[in-house]
């Protein structure tokens, strides 16, 4: 599958849903720990599930630039332009 | 691609840890085909080099070094990705007589600014001169260190010159590396380990504790920056050329039975993990693996780095008792860093040990009594404690009271400790260095326990203890307990007391929540509360904040000092209390105030 910057972004989104119990909408501004306040588990159980639905491997030493969503989505991409 | 490693060299006689520094140690097991496999997320090999081809990696990279104009005696932060890299410019320092700093990583979203703050302190700390790290983390590296005479990726060093630098390897009267272990974030130490302590500490490992032998194998996922990554499951190793299976830690927190897949694949003998490795595993479950993992060569299942739980090392056989694991290949250890790594071990093949003390006796006395199972008393509660096991040769531990006098068994005191793997002292920290070392010169571990018959008993830290009315309270028992409850999470909790003027002691349990309507936190805390009384008797005020409050030290561990010193400070707060709610939250909040 050819990924493109939008449908990155879909799947991102709802891959995010599990951690979203409250339902609010995701923007690509949505900050992941202050929004969703997702901690160092939830952060783990995500990137599992982008690894897996993506196929890329995510250095953990990415993620302390991660804040949003955009920045979440960014990360995937360059990954994927990696392989 | 290429296979792994042997474990066993074909004719290179087995030789335990009798060398006198690390680079000798590598130069012996060059001339093996044995070395370290890495390996990818879902347990593919990645890359393998045998120790001769790490060797060769490291020495010119140590002659780079000297040609560049770096000096003996030169500090070398290296971010201790679980990679090649990381172990080449480790032993490259062992050869060019320069000092390597292991620097950590982090998994916290958006943690940049704390991330770029502790390798600061610690860059600095060490007066690091040189920093290497990956290409994605060399911001960081730049943004805590300003201006190095070094700093670079790997690949900015292979791309110097080498040829005609010197070879100048530590000599075993120098030093060998700065461990960075206790300590709060803020102000990390950093534990100067001696060629000598840690060649002294890898032999006590290797003939006494796991009594290697040829044909062992070793599989890791604990992370390089720590003593029982670093000393455990690389150095100690090399020293006995027995090859190593990696598995990032990343990938073992994702996939941990990833770990136990490695370990059956390969035929690894030899494993450490902290009882939460364990526990992941029992969470995880087998998942229909049974048929294909094959855990019976798996001779020695080391726990350590926490404190040891028998009823999550109990859970684990029963989920994978099927896979031929044996619950004799349990190997309870006691160390820390400050003595390079280990200081206890169980007796091999004898599995978790667990001295059941009277829980009320225990509490209130500050001694132990022993409750056999169908004696007189077995009505009382038991307190279970695992035994750690007797100190490794030419080490000696002993319980200590506050006043440094030695107790007589069986009474819990101060574990302190002496022996040639014990440090120095903390690298250019005089005052924290004569702050852990008694009078009379033992290492003060800060841990508390006791003595059962020449063995180690240990039953928490010392400064964390809470006591109320007379009663010994551990707060990880609490914590335990807490976290063991639906919507808590392992982690989430931090337990301490505060004393307040003219009231005494008080218990705090602050508390990790992610609920975010007002009503079901509130109906969290009165389960914590419970909960809390059930488990010690003890009532306790309980503080619900947002998640990424709670405060962990370098190594991971969490740090009830910091979170008590936040909460004094007032900067720890009740979520409820600050979206206005009045009743029981606003109620505890003056009351703390007053």
């Amino acid at each position: 599958m050819q990924w493109t910057a939008d449908t990155v972004q879909t799947e991102v989104v709802q891959l995010l849903e599990p951690f979203n119990p409250k339902g609010i909408e995701l923007t690509p501004e949505t900050d992941l720990s202050a929004d969703l306040y997702m901690d160092s588990v939830a952060a783990m159980n995500l990137v599992m599930e982008i690894e897996d639905r993506f196929e890329i491997d995510i250095p953990i030493s990415l993620l302390p630039d991660v804040n949003s969503l955009q920045d979440l989505v960014d990360v995937v991409l360059a990954q994927l332009s990696k392989d | 691609m290429p296979g792994v490693t042997a474990s066993t060299n074909t004719s290179l006689p087995f030789v335990v840890s009798d060398f006198a520094t690390l680079a000798e140690g590598l130069d012996y097991a060059a001339r093996g085909e044995t070395g370290c496999n890495f390996f990818g997320r879902k347990g593919e090999l990645r890359q393998s080099l045998t120790y001769r081809e790490i060797r060769d990696l490291a020495v010119t990279m140590a002659q780079r070094f000297d040609k560049a104009g770096l000096k003996r005696g030169t500090r070398v932060a290296i971010v201790a990705e679980t990679s090649p890299d990381f172990l080449v410019f480790f032993f490259a320092c062992q050869y060019a007589g320069m000092i390597p700093v292991p620097l950590p990583l982090t998994i916290h979203l958006g943690g940049h600014d704390a991330y770029v703050t502790r390798l600061r302190s610690m860059i600095v700390k060490a007066g690091a001169e040189v920093a290497v790290g990956p290409a994605e983390m060399l911001h960081y590296l730049k943004e805590a260190a300003g201006s190095l005479k070094m700093i670079g990726t790997p690949e900015d060093f292979y791309a110097l010159p080498f040829e005609g630098g010197a070879l100048r390897p530590f000599t075993s009267d120098e030093a060998c590396y700065i461990q960075y272990s206790s300590g709060s974030t803020s102000v990390p130490r950093g534990v100067l380990v001696s060629q000598q302590a840690i060649t002294s500490n890898a032999r006590g490992i290797g003939r006494h504790g796991l009594d290697l032998r040829q044909g062992d194998r070793s599989t890791s996922w604990l992370p390089l920056y720590h003593d029982m990554g670093l000393v455990g499951f690389c150095l100690t190793p090399m020293l006995s050329q027995i090859t190593i299976d990696y598995l990032a830690t990343k990938n073992f927190a994702l996939r941990p039975l990833t770990w136990l897949k490695l370990i059956s694949e390969h035929g690894s003998t030899i494993s450490f993990s902290p009882t939460f490795g364990y526990e992941l595993c029992v969470r995880r479950g087998l998942n229909g693996s049974a048929k294909t993992i094959d855990l019976s060569r798996w001779r020695v299942a080391g726990i350590g780095g926490e404190m040891v739980r028998a009823e999550i090392l109990d859970r684990f056989v029963g989920t994978f008792g099927v896979t031929g694991f044996s619950a004799k290949a349990f190997l309870p250890s006691y160390g820390l860093a400050e003595s390079t790594l280990a200081v206890t071990f169980t007796p091999l093949d004898q599995g978790v040990e667990v001295d059941r003390v009277d829980q009320e006796h225990f509490a209130q006395t500050g001694s132990v009594v022993s409750v056999k199972r169908n004696g007189i008393g077995s009505s009382r509660a038991a307190r279970p404690f695992v035994i750690c096991g007797v100190p490794l040769p030419d080490h000696e531990v002993e319980i200590r009271s506050e006043l440094n006098v030695a107790l007589p068994d069986h009474h819990i005191g101060r574990v302190v400790v002496r022996g040639p793997s014990v440090m120095d002292g903390y690298f250019n920290d005089p005052v924290a260095t004569s702050a852990v070392f008694t009078d009379d010169g033992w290492l003060d571990t800060g841990d508390l326990g006791y003595m059962t018959d020449g063995r180690l008993v240990v039953t928490g830290r010392r400064k964390d203890l809470v006591i109320l009315n007379g009663l010994n309270i551990w707060p990880q028992d609490v914590e335990w307990a807490v976290e063991a409850l639906e919507d808590v999470r392992a982690s989430d909790v931090a337990c301490f007391s505060v004393i307040e003027p003219g009231e005494g002691e008080r218990m705090i349990v602050v508390l990790q929540c992610r609920l975010h309507d007002v009503a079901a936190r509130e109906s969290l805390r009165k389960k914590v509360v419970a909960t809390v009384r059930k488990t010690c008797g003890a009532d306790c005020q309980v503080v619900l904040v947002p998640p990424k409050t709670l405060k962990f030290t370098s190594s991971g561990k969490l740090s009830r000092s910091a979170v008590r010193e936040d909460y004094i400070a007032g900067e720890i707060f009740d979520l409820n209390l600050a979206v206005g709610q009045s009743g029981p939250a606003r109620a505890a909040f003056s009351e703390q105030r007053k």
